[in-house]
């Protein structure tokens, strides 16, 4: 048996799809090459740099932990200061985030007031914020916990926000079908349909904060982050060392809780 | 017809659950325990109002126009800070991302260090890093660059990895059966699956990286963040003003901008569905 050849007709053929891939590559190393011209970064620093950076680095290789109590102090300070924070933000966004969710908001115009304030919120960086408090209640943790609730209050809304919007249509019909009120429909349906999501957020931003109150003491605002700042400023590399080795270890312990924390949840 | 009024927890017995309870006393708890070490002080927060409104007051000033084109010029650097930090920290952590993922790496051990390794240099913020590589390479913008692209090179190799880890098996298999070697089978078969959540990450982690960009500049690591701060110490009002709207106006606009592309991303993947 012999097949028949047949060759397909060329005008079938659907063009080759252009692949502009190159094109968006040179484009984006276009970009960056100016950037960089425009930062007057010189790869000669940034080698000699690189060259120093190990002797630099080997400055820090004898940590001076003959303060660490006072340091442990310091960290519980910080850790305060962003537990402080987390659940300010947290009683702020359990109110501003059901207005904040297009398919609960009473009122349209609530809903845009409250993603404004939300946006503000996120909008202004803490450490600004902390600025702005200090100045207001003098130094000290307070103004630094209050900067971390408002500018992360400002976070977990939006994210309370979207997960009340992607709840099912009918959790929210069901409670509003036997009569019940805007915060009946939140308290009923809205939150226990999100919980655990919830729950994963809030631990986000207590880890988040925990790393961020280590380095408001830079503006005054208490904890840690000062007694850094003042030893790196005046080299005394022992004492950063056994600092930064502090934080570090916090910061990991509790990256490691509350990797936990989410697994048991989810 | 009467609105329900009686509140009652959906349970057995009305009350609420034991967890939640349990949960709500622990942080209260806590709260109560730390109390004394934030110092809250109900009557210093009151009094800090009149400050507050007072400051508020301060805002309202005509800016300084002169002071203008050098806040472009910060406004600039800080969001060229931002690009590059990303492309760089793009770069290094798409392999290390691969090496992290546990169906792509080439080895258990491989795994655990990168991993460990992204953990430990996403550990610390950016400004740690930046007040360290400024006594490393001197002020500027590239110590700011080099904390930012440090620090974002573990949160992006650790998205990367989880993104690789739930890539569908099929489409792998589906490569390695065509006869592809190590790199084309993850080359071909996991990362075109992973490119879109990739995309997102990107966005996330630009949009991070110029909410810190803009205060680096407090440790002399470049950016706006020392016209910011400079001119809050001086109480030039006048400074303040355009800096702190200029800095709200460019974070909103990459926020809503990534929103954007982002729910674009998720409605097309749900469209391929």
């Amino acid at each position: 048996m012999k097949l028949k050849q047949t060759t397909p007709p060329s005008s079938a053929l659907p063009p080759k799809p252009r692949n502009l891939f190159p094109v968006w590559l040179a484009a984006l190393l276009a970009l960056l090459w100016l950037i960089v011209h425009d930062l007057e970064i010189s790869f000669e620093t940034l080698a000699y740099g690189v060259a120093d950076m190990g002797e630099y680095f080997s400055r820090y290789s004898k940590p001076d932990f003959s303060e660490l109590s006072r340091y442990l102090e310091l960290m519980k300070v910080t850790l305060a200061t962003a537990l402080w924070g987390t659940v300010f933000a947290l009683v702020v966004a359990f109110f501003l985030a059901p207005l904040a969710a297009r398919n609960l908001a009473p009122h349209p115009l609530a809903y845009r007031a409250a993603r404004e304030i939300l946006n503000f919120m996120r909008a202004m960086p803490d450490l600004l914020l902390a600025l702005i408090f200090v100045a207001a209640l003098g130094l000290g943790p307070l103004p630094g916990a209050l900067a971390l609730g408002v500018h992360t209050a400002g976070f977990l809304g939006k994210f309370f926000a979207e997960s009340l919007e992607r709840v099912d249509k009918g959790v929210y019909e069901g409670v509003t079908s036997t009569g019940a009120n805007f915060p009946q429909i939140v308290m009923y349906a809205g939150w226990p349909s999100i919980l655990r999501e919830a729950l994963g957020y809030v631990l986000y931003i207590m880890d988040r904060n925990v790393r961020m109150a280590s380095v408001l003491g830079m503006v005054g605002a208490g904890g840690i982050g000062l007694a850094l700042h003042d030893t790196l400023r005046m080299f005394n590399y022992g004492q950063s060392a056994a600092l930064i080795i502090v934080i570090l270890v916090t910061i990991l312990v509790i990256d490691y809780a509350s990797a936990w924390l989410r697994r048991r949840l989810s | 017809m009467t609105p329900i009024l009686i509140w009652r927890w959906p349970t057995r017995n009305g009350l609420p659950p034991l967890p939640a309870i349990a949960s709500v006393v622990t942080v209260l708890v806590a709260m109560w325990l730390t109390a004394s070490l934030v110092e809250v002080d109900l009557a210093r927060l009151i009094g800090s109002l009149g400050k507050m409104a007072a400051f508020a007051g301060n805002m309202f000033v005509m800016p300084d126009w002169k002071y203008l084109p050098q806040l472009l010029g910060k406004m600039l650097e800080t969001i060229e800070m931002t690009f590059l930090a990303t492309a760089i920290a793009l770069l290094v952590s798409l392999p290390l991302g691969l090496l992290a993922a546990r169906n792509a790496t080439p080895h258990l051990i491989v795994y655990r260090l990168v991993r460990d390794l992204l953990s430990l240099m996403r550990a610390m913020p950016e400004l740690v890093w930046a007040l360290v590589f400024v006594s490393a390479v001197g002020l500027g913008p590239l110590p700011g660059v080099m904390a930012l692209a440090f620090v974002t090179v573990g949160f992006m190799g650790k998205f990367f990895a989880e993104t690789i880890e739930v890539v569908d098996q099929k489409q792998v298999e589906g490569v390695t059966a065509h006869g592809a070697g190590w790199f084309q089978v993850r080359m071909f078969g996991m990362l075109p699956q992973a490119l879109p959540d990739f995309v997102g990450t990107v966005m996330y982690i630009l949009d991070h990286n110029l909410r810190a960009a803009t205060v680096l500049g407090l440790v002399g690591a470049g950016g706006i963040g020392y016209d910011l701060v400079m001119s809050m110490r001086l109480f030039q009002y006048d400074r303040l003003l355009p800096i702190a709207v200029s800095i709200y106006l460019v974070v909103t606009l990459l926020d809503r901008l990534s929103d954007q592309l982002r729910s674009r991303i998720i409605h097309g993947a749900q469209a391929k569905i």
